[in-house]
């Protein structure tokens, strides 16, 4: 069994913040220094790697799971791992059946992917509308909470009464969502509630595999650490009304229930902002929807105690990450921006704290462009790779990447009759560096619809942002007037229009929607780009 | 090249040999997966080098469109342009140039085809392929060869056959002229079609002309033909071809043709169909191809195969997880990907193995046995494996045997759930 900690150098409400999120297991702690990142997935897999690239990539320590795309089969699969020999809902079955490593890898599990900001059903009192892709399916908060004991993440995100319709939201369906959302917290926590019904079909699955398990009861009935999203979507007074619903004593039935809770709020773990539904339902200015934004978190976060890890997810840039920051006070982003730029070919290229300042620099680069055919280069300026020629070094840190650093394996497969003592080649020595995949051959991946592009440019992208994470936590260490001047140059040296981004994506859309045709154009126009899994599947579908 | 064959099947015609070239040793028989654009579809060098795989093929034809040859020579050629440090082999770009374009025209002079980029008529002569590959760099490079469908009858499959050799004349010439013959290696590529005389004459006109190529291709087959047809050409061939030469079976790629094949006497295959295949959520295990997008493998908890050294297996990745993600990302294509290259490396390893310890036929019938089970041996298999002393219904006369082309398998039936 693990334990999650979160401690903070210094007790700040709101502002820079540095401090640490711990996972004890048994064998090992996870640490994560914050503000730091988790990485997103796409049907439980972190999009485009490999079970070994996931693990060789240092950035990616904590992953998100959204639930909703495992609602295609009831019960969902996931939550008969625990009941297969040799997995048990004590030993990390989630972890098990993703491939993800519990020495390493901290997984949190969401119902919805907080990236998707189509428009659903409306939620009712007692279901949020999930999306999966066999279409819409109602998720019950009796369900989730059956889910998550069977599945044992490490941390959970308790369901939210998020509304996915028309923004203009009623006086009325503000109170609802918040009144839901504490509801939906109140019977995540509530473990004295009879389990869920088992479900029909639990029997016949149960039976294919092992003999002696007939019903999907969890053995195991704890509830991991309680992340809970900040309710009141653009409405300061909803919001403070959720804050306060969180700090009001327990009374009455529910006290009991809840026990030993005094309150809503010391089930919580952690907070979470969602920045889709918050964007969605706030105007855009000429000073940007952060301005808006940062008051309304300020809002939800006044009361509540400050040395709990702050969420937040759907940041576009490094400059959106920094406001955060620097404003709010936020720990943990989620790397979706970052994989998303190694989806439309682009390669991250920026630091913090900025050493070079050489006019305003994009912040990274659109490997598709033809500028880069004969660029032999690693993928960053800002970073080299560990091989990298001698007159480029200066003082760059390494980017310790897979693509500009790649490590030669440590073993290889023998299939028979191929060790060194048949081939006569040397013993496979102990793993060196090589020189780092260049611009051009990504470039060259890239017009070649090769998905190894995708791939290397992920782990660069995550590895780049966790850089950036560093070198935030190092200037936040040097105090306010560090920080201020840094983010300051940060904003003077990288444009934040993002036009490398923008151009990219729009490149990749059209690419994309060509090689696409007919049906699966179709499905992608009806989920226009927030679709979790419409990139990936267009791609490997039609390649043939 | 240093080829050195170490042991023979006393039975069969098959060989283990040590293939060395300038990227290091490569034990044959063994199969090439293929790295069309300079990457095995969605993995990187490294992975393909943990995979145990020590020779990849690229194309030619794609690698000259694209990137294009200005920038492999900027490169220092494929190997460091794609981080890949072992051995290469590239094919002489002239069958893409038959099967991709409808408006190429063979000449004398080389292959006339309409440039994709442009549509301006180009020429592909065969000095131009052997220069082509020069700077590409691979260890083995192709002859350009006058490629026919092996459906063609008439006149067209003689004149095709008499023009690859002359071709291969042009071909030796240039690449002596090269200055690259320590590290790159030149193979003739038989043709004839499915006609045995022909394909006699072409493999007398070049073994005559052995003392300027490395290995030997066959080629012109694959195409459709009958199987009963395709093993009898590659029996006659590798009858024919030199014991000191390799011989490379080109678009090679199911189990059971591989192994008919070593047992015929080839050391060495490509095809792009296990790596294709994954990307459509097809596993390859030695019980025949699973198609994990079937819905009855949803709930499945165990591995593709427990005894799988690959990645995707040895991490006990569960058939329903696989199933969750197949053809819906990248993720799960990759994971199939390595399983099926490591399936391939070990069917060929098992073979290396078998004919060392002199056990080969044995392997033969238990690999078929498992692999085709109930669905029945494909009659061809019967039928060439009998022409090398191999009976694989001894012991199990009312075994099922299935005319024509074979079984079919989950992977033809793509209709997901
Ligand atoms: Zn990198
Ligand atoms: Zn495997």
């Amino acid at each position: 069994m693990s334990t999650f900690s979160f401690s903070l150098q210094s007790p700040t409400r709101f502002g820079p913040r540095l401090g640490s999120v711990v996972l004890k297991r048994p064998s090992i702690d996870i640490e994560i220094a914050t503000p730091g990142l988790l990485a997103t997935t796409s049907r439980g897999a972190v999009p485009h790697l490999s079970r070994d690239h996931v693990r060789i990539s240092d950035a990616i320590r904590w992953v998100n799971v959204s639930f909703e795309t495992f609602l295609e089969h009831n019960p969902p699969i996931p939550t008969l791992q625990a009941l297969q020999p040799g997995t048990s809902s004590a030993s990390n079955p989630l972890h098990t059946f993703l491939g993800f490593t519990p020495n390493k890898h901290i997984v949190s599990m969401s119902a919805r992917d907080p990236h998707d900001g189509r428009d659903m059903p409306p939620n009712g009192n007692a279901h949020v509308s999930v999306q999966s892709l066999r279409g819409v399916r109602k998720l019950s908060p009796t369900d989730w909470r059956s889910y998550v004991q069977a599945c044992q993440p490490d941390i959970v995100f308790a369901l939210s009464d998020t509304p996915f319709t028309d923004p203009q939201y009623s006086q009325k369906r503000l109170t609802k969502s918040i009144e839901r959302s504490a509801a939906w917290l109140s019977s995540l926590l509530n473990l004295k509630s009879p389990p869920p019904p088992p479900k029909t079909s639990t029997k016949k699955v149960v039976n294919n595999t092992s003999s002696n398990v007939d019903t999907l009861i969890p053995t195991n009935t704890r509830i991991p650490p309680v992340f809970l999203h900040l309710a009141g979507i653009a409405s300061p007074g909803a919001r403070k009304a959720f804050s306060d619903s969180l700090l009001e004593p327990l009374s009455g039935p529910e006290a009991e229930a809840l026990l030993p809770l005094s309150k809503l709020d010391d089930g919580v773990a952690g907070y979470t902002i969602d920045l889709v539904p918050l964007k969605s339902s706030v105007e855009a200015t000429s000073t940007g929807v952060e301005s808006q934004i940062v008051p309304l978190l300020v809002t939800s976060l006044s009361a509540l105690p400050i040395p709990k890890p702050r969420l937040i997810t759907a940041t576009q840039s490094p400059h959106e990450i920094l406001r955060y920051i620097g404003s709010v006070g936020v720990d943990l982003f989620d790397a979706g921006w970052v994989q998303k730029a190694a989806d439309y070919g682009v390669a991250l290229d920026f630091e913090f704290p900025v050493r070079r300042t050489s006019g305003l620099r994009e912040i990274g680069h659109n490997l598709y462009d033809v500028r880069y055919r004969m660029d032999f280069g690693a993928l960053a300026d800002a970073l080299r790779g560990t091989l990298s020629p001698q007159e480029d070094i200066e003082d760059k840190p390494v980017c310790p990447c897979a693509a500009c650093s790649p490590v030669s394996p440590s073993t290889r497969i023998f299939h028979g009759h191929d060790t060194p003592l048949v081939s006569g080649e040397e013993e496979q020595s102990s793993p060196r560096h090589l020189p780092h995949y260049t611009r051009a051959y990504i470039h060259h991946l890239l017009h070649t619809h090769e998905m190894s592009a995708h791939a290397l440019l992920v782990l660069h992208n995550l590895a780049v942002l966790d850089a950036f994470f560093a070198g935030v936590r190092g200037v936040i260490k040097d105090g306010e007037a560090r920080w201020e001047e840094e983010v300051g140059r940060f904003g003077e040296v990288y444009d934040a229009r993002l036009g490398v981004v923008e151009e990219a994506r729009e490149r990749w859309r059209e690419v994309d929607l060509a090689r696409g045709k007919g049906r699966l154009a179709r499905e992608r126009s009806k989920q226009v780009d927030v679709g979790a899994e419409a990139v990936v599947g267009v791609e490997v579908r039609i390649e043939v | 090249m240093q080829f050195q064959v170490i042991a023979k099947c006393n039975t069969t015609r098959a060989r283990v040999s040590r293939m060395t070239l300038a990227h290091g040793v490569t034990m044959l028989p063994t199969f090439m997966p293929v790295a069309t654009q300079a990457a095995i579809k969605g993995l990187t060098a490294n992975q393909m080098q943990a995979l145990g795989v020590t020779l990849i093929l690229n194309n030619t034809y794609h690698l000259n469109l694209r990137p294009g040859l200005e920038v492999l020579n900027q490169a220092g050629g494929a190997h460091k342009f794609q981080g890949w440090d072992r051995n290469l082999l590239t094919d002489s770009g002239g069958f893409q140039l038959v099967s991709l374009s409808k408006f190429t025209t063979i000449t004398e002079e080389g292959a006339l085809f309409a440039s994709p980029f442009t549509g301006e008529p180009t020429m592909l002569t065969p000095e131009e392929s052997i220069s082509i590959q020069h700077i590409i760099g691979a260890d083995i490079i192709m002859q350009l060869d006058d490629v026919v469908s092996s459906l063609t009858t008439g006149p067209r499959v003689e004149e095709a056959m008499n023009r690859s050799v002359r071709w291969l004349d042009r071909c030796i010439a240039q690449h002596e002229k090269s200055g690259t013959k320590s590290t790159q290696n030149l193979f003739a590529i038989v043709q004839g079609g499915l006609d045995s005389v022909l394909r006699d004459r072409c493999l007398d006109a070049m073994i005559a002309r052995r003392n300027g190529v490395a290995g030997y291709a066959i080629g012109g087959l694959s195409g459709g033909e009958e199987k009963d047809v395709f093993w009898r050409v590659i029996k006659q061939c590798c009858d024919k071809l030199p014991e000191e030469r390799p011989r490379y079976s080109m678009g090679i790629g199911f189990a059971e043709d591989l192994l008919v094949c070593v047992a015929l006497g080839v050391d060495m295959a490509d095809c792009v169909f296990p790596t294709r295949t994954a990307r459509f959520g097809v596993a390859l295990t030695h019980d025949g191809p699973l198609n994990l997008k079937l819905s009855k493998h949803a709930k499945e908890f165990q591995s593709i195969d427990e005894s799988c050294p690959c990645p995707t297996c040895t991490d006990k990745t569960s058939r329903a997880m696989l199933h969750h993600i197949v053809t819906h990302e990248t993720a799960g294509a990759h994971a199939l990907t390595l399983h099926n290259v490591v399936f391939q490396a070990q069917v060929m390893g098992r073979a290396r193995e078998a004919i060392i310890a002199g056990t080969f036929p044995d392997y033969l019938k238990q690999f078929f046995a498992r692999y085709f089970g109930d669905a029945g041996y494909p009659e061809w298999c019967v039928n060439a494996l009998r022409s090398v002393g191999v009976d694989l219904l001894e012991g199990t006369p009312a075994a099922k045997i299935v005319s024509g082309n074979g079984a079919k398998w989950e992977y033809a039936a793509i209709n997901p759930q």
